[in-house]
This record gives structure tokens, sequence and C-alpha cells, in this order.
């Protein structure tokens, strides 16, 4: 991966650009907790920056490309099931549309659920 | 010498999210249709300078066809680097594994720059460009 001496606040815009447009059609949108979505991008940021590549900034990544392609931002169309179970994506950046508190999400395990 | 206004392409002929690679006193440039506003960028990727007019064109968002590395076309900033090659699962032959491995060193060292703009502007049907 090249280096790139970006501009943080001009690639969250883009990612949220970006992001927007796969996120919609699935039911999703970004979470009301812009504090979160602004620190949750900035993450994406760095992690592109360090890896070419906007990762979940919550999950692991284990150098095994099929599985962390899995948790490439967003994730949501790998694990569908869950999010939709717990009406909002892992970390936080995605919720269900009709999400308004995101304080009063259920917490459900991914064992918990069928293919999560 | 001062820059001056020339005229590029008739106002209409890219239609809104096209590009258009053309040569004006010597620079290879992009003209985009960003709904309905016209931007002129150089034509080479501030990476390996590949031809950004075969790249995608999403908004103001210009990615680049060679490694993915994005632009934005209303000042030229860079925003993203290469997104890292992929091969696949299948385990390459070992003299094809070494250039790989030679490539991925070499394009460590590459940065992305930002892209140069031009300032645009339509006249009496034309979109100019200023050189």
């Amino acid at each position: 991966m090249s280096q790139c001496a970006i501009n943080v606040e001009s690639r969250k815009k883009s990612l949220h650009y970006f992001f927007e447009k796969v996120v919609e059609p699935l039911g999703f949108k970004f979470t009301p907790d812009e504090e979160l979505m602004n620190f949750l991008l900035e993450q994406e940021v760095i992690l592109e920056g360090r890896h070419g590549i906007p990762f979940c900034p919550c999950q692991p990544i284990r150098k095994d490309r099929a599985r962390d392609m899995h948790i490439v931002c967003p994730c949501i169309p790998f694990h569908r099931k869950h999010f939709d179970d717990i009406k909002r994506c892992w970390c936080g950046l995605f919720v269900h549309k009709d999400v308004l508190d995101t304080d009063n999400l259920p917490q459900l395990p991914s064992k918990e659920v069928n293919n999560g | 010498m001062g820059k001056k206004f020339i005229k590029a392409i008739s106002a209409g002929e890219i239609a809104p999210g096209g590009m258009k690679a053309m040569e004006l006193n010597g620079n290879e440039i992009v003209i985009c249709n960003n709904g309905g506003k016209y931007y002129a960028i150089q034509r080479r990727c501030g990476h390996m300078n590949a031809p950004l007019d075969m790249g995608t064109l999403d908004g103001k968002y210009l990615t680049c066809p060679m490694h993915c590395a994005q632009f934005d076309i209303t000042n030229g900033e860079a925003l993203s680097g290469s997104v890292p090659l992929d091969i696949g699962h299948e385990i390459p032959p070992p003299f094809l594994s070494k250039y790989l491995q030679n490539i991925e060193m070499l394009m460590k060292h590459i940065h992305t720059e930002s892209i140069i703009t031009y300032e645009t502007q339509i006249e009496a049907g034309w979109v100019q460009i200023r050189l």
C-alpha cells in the first residue's frame, strides 16, 4: 500500500458519501450519535492509512484476507442476520433506519443468532 | 506569460457524471461534469500516472482505475492511497511470488500526491479552461 498524506476530515466526508450509498438500500443509516459517528469514521481513516482498506474499527485484523474482507466497512451484507437482530452493526456506525435512540438497543451475542 | 481561458469543449458535450480527456497547450487534462458543473483536472493520477479519465466519477469523487486512489475533483485533493493488491487464494508460482514481492516493496515508497485542478468557465456555449 502506498502512503498518502490525507486530510482526515476530507476523507471522512468521502467515506460518508460512499458508505451512505451502500447502507441506505440495506435499510440502515448512520448512527444519530454524531460524536460516535465522527470518532468511528476517524478510526477507519486511520486504519485505511495503515492497511489501505477501511476496516471495521472494532474487529481484529487477522491477516487472513478471506476473513478480513468480511470486516471491511460497511460489513452489513456479511453479518446481516446479527445486525438485523441488534438493529445496528457491531461498532454502531450504522443502525436500522427506524432507530432514534441508540442507548436502548438489544445486546445479543452472535451465537444466539442463526447465521450471525 | 499570463494565463487565459481557452475553449475546450462545447457545453453539453459531456453528460453529467461523465469525463473527457484532452490535450490543451501541452497539458493532459480531464474535464468532468459533476451535476452540470464542469471541473478540469490533470489527467495523470497522483499515485502512478494512470489516466484518470478511465476511472470512475461518483459525485465529486474520482477513483483511479489502476490502484483505486481517490481524488476530489473540486480541489484535486488526494483522499486515499492505493488499495492493496489481491491475488486471490491461489498460491502463485515462485517466480511470480518473487515478482509481486518486489512490486509491493517498490510501491511502499510511492506517495499519492494531490492532482492539479484548472479553473473553468462557460462562455458562449463553450467550456473554457484557464491555462
